[in-house]
């Protein structure tokens, strides 16, 4: 059991944790998310006493180990890390790699470590690597033998710190699954990612960080369904809804590409549904749109249901009623209108935007 | 404007032709004007022809013919060298048009062998006074009048003419044998050159000349047992003042300025001062008559000179041993020095890292030769340590500041992550250092340590200010008897190549045995 009392870590010029309050019960699988900066990583980075605590107490199994005098190798040995950029040993191959701490620290003898040691590779699906060097690996295959090395010294909590940030989108998939596997070993498990659709799936508790502390704690459902609170909420709808603002002429077109990549990624949307958005989002925009519309800014909103109902394209803007069936580019319209299920346009003088043209993909 | 491909060519072909004829005229009118230059005269053949704006004249930096050459040729411009054997060389070479010295030195060498140079008739000045310097704090009591009376002695019973005779008439160049102070009073430390034919050289790898025969009948006489220590004609006032030596047998001139800060006995040897210049009739016939044939003959002869004769290469290879002996131990030391200053100062802590900044600072900021000097005349004066001591401390601390520095960057360069890594795993602080950090980091060190071996080598030429023989030394010590300045310089050379490549030889097998497991496991990885 961990528990985390009033913890707050300074420094000079910024405050990521201001008061921290959590209990973690043992067996928990504990999601870490929320905006940058918010403090996700060195909170976990704490309790792994990489990053000493100005402030508070972190309690494991009952005792402070905060307190000055008390030996932090004690409580290193019960936890394990797998960061963010792997930190391999470089010198050793992967077997050494595994092998290394469990000789050094456990003093088990070299047979023993070596039986472990392949055990977990093959648990993690590498046992074929075990030769291989770091430098030779993939970042995925990397960082799924991090976890291995973890596990090997059979720790009681295994904290992730954004384990899939810094890998290609082709590999985010193998080392999720490896977790995902882990999450039945029934050891508590703190996970800070921005994948949210991941965190839902695997945690049975979610910590949604903001203003140096834990804003909202709930289960997945919870924060993602029905959140209490209005930055959760705001994040949270953040996450469903993409929005990009087209405000000018020298509008960043690639830029808005790759926002919709990272979007359907992380939503699990299927290649073709995205090539399709991109579709409604370039024709709404440069080719029906923008040559009438020379000054006006307009809001594109993606929203993907999730639940078979579809992925909407809004197209928002002010000024006088535009109807683009009407006037305007009456081809490029045709062509949008023959790729979708429906396309319709409303008006309403009333509302913040009065025009909308509404695209179900 | 377009130009087609072919007159492109043309073009540019035209511009090359252009620029070689350009070339070609350059160089032309380059040779035209050296050796206009150098047919200016037809020589020196008078000191009035001396005292002109322009004319340049070598004295050497240690000697006391400045200030004849500043009161006789007030319009010349004195130069300052410091090899004697260089200066007669770049007289010979026109590089000076004159070189003024003791006159017996120079006809030494023109007899020697030394080409493309002559004496003039003429001498300059009164002469200088040579005699026996004595350190004003020696612990030997009445050290000078003991001298004074010996020289006194030795000049009633006509035995200071046989030895003035001998060395400075005659030019034998054979040392008697003189036997050793059987059951010493006490012990006398005498100061020397070795590089100054007739008065105190190498002959058949011993020490010889006037003086040195005058300490040895000196000790006999005073009952004493004799020690020379060799230094350079800078260095040695400096050991003698400092109480490094007991006296100086070196014949070193009388001036004002020496008296000041030592003293001195009656004068041993008047030294008429006399003027080298070109021999430009002899150079211009030797070259004509030169050739391929001719090269190798002289090369032959250098080479015979340098290494044969008087088994010479038993000086070259002492000071090549010596040279390596204080390379290799200031590596030793040095690296465990560095290696232990990196550990005290990586956890952070302020007093310790300020510290060593400074002292890193401190050895980097200075000249090798200026902290060698620092360390022997000033630090270690007062402990009679020896100049190879003082080298291998010297060295120890420039190695030991450059493996700091070479340790601090290649451990930057292994990143932080892997030392949270090893803390995640249960590492302490020591054990991830040494099993995790430190193998990482010693790949980055390396090329860097490998060069600083290299370069330490080569600095280890300066040690000669301190009285030890080292390669470099023995070069000069050989150049002044052989009076060859291009020979035994490359010889030197040859030798540093060699020690170089020597060192980094043991530094690889280092390293290869240091890494042999991961190698085997990593080549064997296919298996």
């Amino acid at each position: 059991m961990i528990e985390l009392e009033h913890l707050e870590k300074r420094y000079p010029n910024a405050v990521p944790l201001k008061d921290v309050n959590a209990v973690i019960h043992d067996g928990e699988v504990i999601s870490i998310i929320g905006p940058s900066g918010t403090g996700k990583s060195t909170l976990i980075r704490c309790i792994d006493m990489l990053e000493r605590p100005t402030g508070g107490r972190i309690l494991l199994n009952g005792e402070n180990i905060c307190a000055p005098g008390y030996d932090v190798i004690k409580a290193r040995r019960k936890m394990g890390m797998v960061f963010q950029a792997f930190h391999l040993f470089g010198h050793l191959n992967v077997i050494e790699n595994i092998m290394q701490a469990q000789i050094d620290i456990l003093k088990r003898p070299k047979n023993e470590a070596y039986e472990t040691g392949i055990r977990l590779l093959r648990r993690v699906g590498l046992a074929d690597k075990e030769k291989n060097y770091p430098d030779e690996l993939s970042g995925g295959q990397q960082q799924r033998i991090a976890i291995a090395r973890t596990l090997a010294m059979d720790p009681e909590v295994i904290l992730f710190d954004e384990p899939t940030s810094a890998l290609d989108p082709t590999m985010v998939g193998e080392v999720q699954s490896v977790i995902r596997d882990l999450t039945k070993m029934d050891k508590t498990m703190l996970i800070v990612t921005h994948e949210l659709n991941f965190a839902r799936a695997i945690s049975s508790r979610v910590f949604y960080m903001d203003q140096g502390g834990i804003y909202e704690d709930g289960t997945p459902e919870q924060i993602f369904e029905n959140p209490r609170r209005d930055l959760t909420k705001r994040f949270v709808r953040k996450f469903r809804v993409l929005e990009l603002m087209i405000d000018g002429p020298y509008y960043d077109f690639a830029g808005a590409g790759g926002e919709i990549d990272r979007y359907c990624l992380q939503n699990d949307i299927s290649t073709h549904t995205k090539y399709r958005i991109r579709l409604a989002f370039e024709e709404l925009t440069s080719a029906i749109l923008r040559p009438v519309l020379d000054h006006v800014p307009i809001l594109i909103t993606v929203e993907h249901s999730g639940k078979g109902a579809g992925t909407e394209v809004n197209a928002l803007y002010g000024g006088e009623r535009f109807d683009p069936a009407e006037r305007g580019d009456g081809f490029s319209y045709k062509v949008l209108q023959s790729t979708v299920k429906s396309l319709s346009y409303h008006y309403d003088p009333d509302a913040e935007h009065a025009n909308t043209v509404r695209v179900v993909i | 404007m377009t130009v087609k491909r072919n007159d492109y060519r043309g073009l540019v072909r035209r511009e090359r032709g252009r620029t070689f004829v350009l070339m070609i005229l350059l160089l032309a009118s380059a040779v035209f004007f050296l050796e206009a230059c150098g047919r200016k005269d037809e020589g020196i053949t008078s000191l009035e022809q001396l005292n002109q704006p322009g004319v340049r004249i070598g004295v050497a930096t240690d000697s006391t013919e400045f200030s004849i050459v500043e009161k006789e040729f007030p319009k010349a411009e004195i130069v300052y060298t410091k090899d004697l054997m260089l200066s007669f060389t770049s007289v010979a070479q026109g590089k000076l048009d004159a070189f003024v010295n003791n006159r017996l030195n120079m006809e030494l060498a023109i007899r020697n062998g030394l080409q493309g140079v002559r004496l003039l008739d003429a001498t300059i000045g009164d002469g200088n006074v040579g005699a026996v310097a004595i350190s004003p704090v020696t612990k030997i009591p009445n050290l000078k009048d003991q001298i004074n009376e010996f020289l006194r002695e030795i000049e009633k019973d006509g035995t200071f003419d046989d030895i003035r005779e001998r060395w400075l008439v005659k030019h034998d160049m054979a040392m008697p044998d003189i036997p050793e102070a059987a059951d010493p009073k006490f012990h006398l430390i005498a100061a020397t050159t070795g590089v100054s034919e007739p008065f105190n050289c190498y002959v058949n790898g011993e020490l010889s000349g006037y003086d040195i025969e005058l300490a040895r009948r000196f000790a006999l006489w005073a009952g004493a047992s004799l020690e020379f220590k060799i230094y350079d004609y800078e260095g040695i006032i400096a050991a003698a003042q400092a109480g490094d030596v007991d006296c100086i047998f070196a014949n070193l001139y009388v001036t004002d300025e020496r008296r000041q800060v030592l003293e001195f006995s009656d004068p041993t040897y008047v030294v008429e001062v006399g003027v080298m210049v070109q021999d430009t009739g002899s150079h211009g016939a030797a070259d004509q008559q030169g050739g391929i044939a001719h090269f190798l003959v002289s090369l032959k002869e250098s080479f015979l000179k340098t290494f044969i004769r008087e088994d010479r290469w038993q000086l070259f290879a002492s000071g090549a041993v010596t040279t390596l002996l204080l390379t290799m131990l200031s590596i030793l030391f040095g690296t465990l020095m560095g290696f232990a200053l990196f550990m005290i100062c990586r956890r952070g802590n302020r007093v310790a890292n300020a510290l060593t900044r400074f002292f890193v600072w401190l050895i980097e900021g200075m000249p090798v030769v200026v902290l060698l000097m620092i360390l022997y005349y000033i630090v270690f004066s007062g402990t009679r340590m020896s100049g190879t001591m003082v080298s291998i401390i010297t060295f120890t601390l420039i190695f030991t500041a450059a493996v700091f520095n070479m340790l601090k960057a290649g451990v930057a360069a292994v990143g932080t992550g892997q030392m949270e890594a090893a803390y995640s795993l249960g590492y302490t602080d020591q054990k991830a250092f040494f099993r995790i950090i430190l193998p990482q980091a010693i790949p980055h060190v390396l090329p860097s340590y490998k060069s600083q071996v290299k370069a330490l080598i080569k600095a280890t030429a300066v040690v000669g200010y301190v009285a030890v023989q080292d390669l470099t030394k023995i070069g000069d010590i050989v150049r002044s008897r052989t009076y060859e300045a291009f020979f035994p310089l490359i010889a030197v050379a040859v030798f540093y190549f060699l020690l170089a490549g020597l060192l980094i030889f043991i530094v690889n097998r280092i390293e290869i045995r240091a890494f042999a497991g991961r190698r085997a496991r990593k080549e064997g990885r296919d298996d």
